[in-house]
Parts: C-alpha cells; sequence; structure tokens
C-alpha cells in the first residue's frame, strides 16, 4: 500500500466519511432536536403518508401503524442501531486485535488454541450463529451488542496475527527484546501501532456488515424488542402494509443502504485492488 | 496427495466435532428444557422421571458424551415442539432450502456468462455498469432488497408471487434477491484475476498464433481464472447459507432457515440447534470437497 496514492483527493472516500460522520452526529443529537415522542400513538395518524397533517401538526415523514410520529421514530431507530453497531465493532476490534497479536507474538499453543477457537467459529455460519445465540441468551440490546461483538472479531484476529508473524522477526522488535523490553510493551509498543492502520480499514468496512447483521435480526424479531425501534425492526413492521404505505419499509432501509455504501467507501479506497486476491478478505456477510 | 487429502479430511472431522460441541453448549445455556416440556400441572417427581429420561441427571460430561454419540448416529433430540426428531424435520426441509441455493447459483453463473460476453465484445463501458449495479445491491440489505422487488414485482406489476413455493415463478423473486447480493464480490475477483492472466507470456503467444478473443478468453484465459472463484465460492458458502435464513423469511420459502426462525419464537431449542448444525455441516463437508477438488485440479496445491 503506497502512502502517496492514497494522500490525494478521493471524492467517493471523502462522501463516505462524511455520510457516516454526518449519520453519528445526527444520531448523537436525536435527544436535542425538536422531535414529536416517537411513543406516543394517534390513531387518526396510522399509516398517514409522509407530509399529511393533523389539525395541530405535521407528521413529516407520516406515522406507522400505530399512529406514532415516523420522523422521531426513524432518528430514534437510527440512533439504536447506530449506537450497538458502533459498540460491537469496537468489542470485536479490540478483542480481535489483542487476541491476534498475543497469538503472532507468542506462538505455539496460545496461538494454536486461539487461532482454532476463530477456525470454528468461521465454520458456522454467522448469522446462524447470532440467530442461535440470541435465541438461547435472549435478545437485550446489551446481549445483542455482546453477541454481534464476539461473532465479528475473527476478521481481525486473523490479519493481526498474520503481521504479528513477520513484525515480531523484525530488527526494531528484536533489539527491544535484547534490551529486556517486556513482551506487553513489545505489544503496545511496537506491534498495535504497525496493525492499527490496517485494523482501521478492516473496521470501517465491518462497520457496515454489522449494520446489516443488527438489521437482519431486529427483522428476523431477534434483535431490539418492541416499543423500541431499530432500523430492521421497523422494515419488519412495515411489511404487512406494503400496499397501503409502503414508505415505512423504504425509509430504514434507504439508512442502511447509506450507511453500508458509506462503510464500503471508505473501506474500498483503502483496500488496494491489486493486492491479487480481489478483495477475497472482505466477504459480505449477511 | 494422500497426505494432503488424509490431513485435510482429519482438519474437517475435528471443525465438526467443535461445531457439535458448540451445539451442545447452546443446548445446555438455553436451560432446563423440562419445565418447558411438562404440563402444568406436573408434579415435582414428574420432572425429575422426566429429568431421567432425558439423561439431565448425569454429569455433565457424560451429558456430553452421550450428546456426541447420538449427533454421530443422526440423532439431535427430539423436537419440544412436535414429537419427531429434530433432525428428521431439518431434512424434511433441506430440499426447499438446496432449491433456492442453486436457482441463486445459477443466477449468478447468468451473470457470469454476461460479464464474459461483455469482455469478449469488448464493451468495458456496460460491463461497468453492471458492476456498479452489483456493488449497489451489495449495500443493500437482503431483505430489504427483497422488500423492494416484491413491492415492485407483486404489489404494484403483479408479475409474480411475493410468498410462498411451488411453481418456478415463485422461485424468480428469491433466487435473485439471494443470487445477486454476492455478484460484486465475484465479479471484482473475476476482473482481477482477468487482468492479472493477461500480463502472462501464453495469453501474448495465443494472440500471436493468430487465435480470436473469443477463443483466448475461453479457452486459455477462463480455465486459470475458474480456479480462485472455486476457492471464493467455497468460503462464501457460509454467506449463501446464512443468506437463505433471511431470504426464506422475506418470502416465506418452506425451507431450513425459516424452520429455524420459526423455532426460535416457539422456544423450540433442539430444532434450532439442528437447524444451525446441519447448515454448519453442509458447510465444512463441501468446504472440504471444494479443497479437495482444488488439489485434484492444480498440482501445485497438493504439493505444497
Amino acid at each position: 500500500m503506497k502512502l502517496a496514492k492514497h494522500s490525494r483527493f478521493h471524492l467517493d472516500a471523502v462522501l463516505g466519511s462524511a455520510l457516516l460522520l454526518a449519520f453519528l452526529l445526527m444520531a448523537l443529537a436525536v435527544p436535542l432536536l425538536p422531535l414529536y415522542d416517537p411513543y406516543e400513538q394517534d390513531l387518526m395518524a396510522s399509516l398517514a403518508e409522509p407530509l399529511a397533517t393533523s389539525a395541530t401538526r405535521t407528521y413529516w415523514l407520516g406515522g406507522d401503524a400505530l399512529g406514532r410520529d415516523y420522523l422521531s421514530r426513524l432518528s430514534l431507530a437510527a440512533r439504536v442501531s447506530l449506537g450497538i453497531s458502533v459498540a460491537a465493532v469496537g468489542i470485536s476490534l479490540v478483542m480481535g486485535v489483542a487476541l491476534g497479536l498475543i497469538a503472532g507474538f507468542f506462538r505455539g499453543p496460545v496461538e494454536a488454541a486461539i487461532m482454532g477457537l476463530g477456525d470454528l467459529q468461521l465454520a458456522i455460519p454467522r448469522v446462524l450463529l447470532l440467530i442461535a445465540s440470541a435465541a438461547v441468551f435472549g435478545s437485550s440490546i446489551g446481549m445483542l451488542t455482546l453477541l454481534l461483538g464476539l461473532t465479528s472479531w475473527v476478521t481481525y484476529g486473523r490479519l493481526a496475527r498474520a503481521m504479528a508473524l513477520s513484525l515480531r522477526e523484525r530488527e526494531f522488535v528484536l533489539a527491544a527484546i535484547t534490551q529486556g523490553a517486556s513482551s506487553q510493551w513489545n505489544i503496545r509498543k511496537h506491534l498495535l501501532p504497525n496493525v492499527a492502520p490496517n485494523m482501521a480499514i478492516i473496521a470501517s468496512f465491518e462497520f457496515g456488515q454489522v449494520v446489516v447483521l443488527e438489521a437482519s435480526l431486529s427483522y428476523l424479531g431477534l434483535g431490539v424488542q418492541p416499543p423500541l425501534p431499530s432500523l430492521g425492526l421497523m422494515i419488519n413492521e412495515g411489511q404487512l402494509y406494503l400496499e397501503i404505505n409502503p414508505w415505512i419499509s423504504i425509509l430504514p432501509g434507504l439508512v442502511i443502504f447509506a450507511l453500508v455504501a458509506g462503510s464500503q467507501f471508505v473501506s474500498q479506497r483503502f483496500t488496494p485492488e491489486s493486492r491479487g486476491d480481489g478483495g477475497l478478505s472482505r466477504v459480505p456477510t449477511v | 496427495m494422500m497426505s494432503f487429502v488424509a490431513k485435510r479430511v482429519l482438519q474437517a472431522g475435528l471443525t465438526i466435532a467443535g461445531v457439535l460441541t458448540v451445539g451442545f453448549i447452546l443446548i445446555r445455556a438455553a436451560g432446563d428444557p423440562v419445565a418447558l416440556l411438562l404440563p402444568e400441572n406436573a408434579t415435582v417427581e414428574d420432572a425429575a422421571r422426566m429429568r431421567a429420561a432425558l439423561g439431565l441427571d448425569l454429569p455433565l460430561w457424560r451429558q456430553y458424551l452421550s450428546f456426541m454419540a447420538d449427533a454421530l448416529r443422526g440423532d439431535l433430540g427430539m423436537s419440544f415442539r412436535q414429537q419427531t426428531s429434530a433432525v428428521g424435520l431439518v431434512l424434511e426441509r433441506l430440499p426447499a432450502t438446496m432449491e433456492l441455493a442453486f436457482a441463486a447459483f445459477a443466477i449468478v453463473i447468468l451473470a457470469f456468462g454476461l460479464d464474459l460476453m461483455l469482455r469478449i465484445a469488448g464493451s468495458e463501458r456496460l460491463r461497468k455498469v453492471v458492476l456498479w449495479v452489483a456493488l449497489t445491491r451489495q449495500a443493500i440489505p437482503t431483505f430489504w432488497f427483497g422488500l423492494l422487488l416484491i413491492l415492485l414485482f407483486s404489489v404494484t406489476l403483479r408479475w409474480l408471487p411475493a410468498l410462498g413455493r411451488g411453481t418456478p415463478a415463485h422461485l424468480v423473486l428469491p433466487a435473485f434477491t439471494l443470487g445477486t447480493y454476492e455478484l460484486a464480490l465475484y465479479l471484482r475477483l473475476l476482473e482481477a484475476s482477468f487482468r492479472e492472466q493477461e500480463t502472462h507470456d501464453y495469453v501474448r503467444t495465443a494472440y500471436a498464433k493468430g487465435l480470436g478473443r473469443a477463443r483466448v478468453m475461453l479457452r486459455e484465459i477462463l480455465p486459470n481464472v475458474l480456479l480462485p472463484m472455486v476457492t471464493l465460492a467455497g468460503l462464501n458458502l457460509g454467506v449463501l447459507l446464512g443468506g437463505t435464513v433471511v431470504t426464506e423469511t422475506v418470502f416465506s420459502w418452506p425451507g431450513v432457515g425459516r424452520l429455524i426462525v420459526q423455532a426460535v419464537s416457539q422456544r423450540d431449542y433442539p430444532v434450532v440447534v439442528a437447524g444451525v448444525l446441519m447448515t454448519s455441516l453442509i458447510f465444512v463437508v463441501l468446504n472440504l470437497v471444494v479443497d479437495l477438488l482444488y488439489a485434484v485440479l492444480d498440482p501445485r496445491v497438493r504439493l505444497a
């Protein structure tokens, strides 16, 4: 990966980052926005079309089946889904980098155990593993976040280990070891900074994947539980009313689409096409 | 060659044992099934008798061993809701899922053909358009894409049925939904491999011999390009199998995925675990087949 190539201005990467940043900021700002109560029901506004007005107010994006203000619900849903996804990516990132570096630095039985666990996890399709564990351990928001994080560390772990394997033989690491530096110090000061950029790239791609996974689980009824909204759950709720008001299912999907596209724009710009594996390392998930 | 096969088979066996262990952990973590199984007015003695009958009074390691032994005989327990074997229920649904997976695969092959045709015709711009469409599709969650297709082709145009299985028309929308999800990935690998192969001497020689563009592409380059494709297809089979769960739910397709999701809502854990385990086993075994096939096709693999 040549640095000069990436220091240039790239419209798609900038657009992707801007999109993601805008969504994150909006999600953070949701409680501050002048929105209506996302739980208040008004049967007159049930399945109202976007821009519908009642005597007292305007439903900018219409209402859902229970007549709750759709814009408020969608904003809250985006906040919920983004919160879960960001936290899950954080969990898998920390876990994957830590396990990968430990495996690659110490080698031996530790490495065999960690990578064996990773291989085993890859043998069970991620969605299925998530469905089964969500069914068994329940689907509170905390559990959902934890499960999403725990099932997504392998991608980071594998690359971190591979990089650690070569880094540990480099002169600056060997020099530090001969001078009595501890393994912990070496991992923290020498390995971590060197793998960080690549881990960030994986995280930017994985973010989109985790958004889709969370949405899929919630769509299947195994993720976020009503009355709390989430993007996947809202699509599910709207499915019954496709013929009456398709917007209910279309709008949350557009938000997911924007998030995933943003995440792909950012990660693709920094992943060299010419690596020969044609993006093999970036296998989508659902 | 033999040692490669033996090593690979052993590895697959270990993975299967690991997958089954995960299944055991999940089943045990789901809690005491006796409370779910017995009627409301059952006595403590009834519960104890049932626990003994199910082997739940044994120490954990004995339970684990008997779970593994049963699993090797093809028994993953009884469904809580229907008094039949969980494996049987999954097997009943397997043909529908296979049908969907094969149809989705056919969509991928069709797209390949299109890409090759455009490649031979030399229309780079059209190929770019196809790739962009595929990339856009990849950013769309499968279940939402399915819904959009239903909205367009079933609700608005009324051309195709939205739900269920039966006629070939029922297969079109789910297969398209599932088959297009990973298309971008394959098209990009095809592009990268073609670009890489075109730099080799044998391609230049083929052109120098006076062979036509179509012949060079199809007879000389394509066989070399197909190898990495086979690997990617094997690796991504898990994604395809996972994708069937969501796709089947959207289109009410009566396959294994829908069975799993329904079993979850009924707390029928043996069926959930049986569905997940059997799907994973198919995945592991097919990957083994792909790897062995690869060794047959490419001598470098078995010698390494």
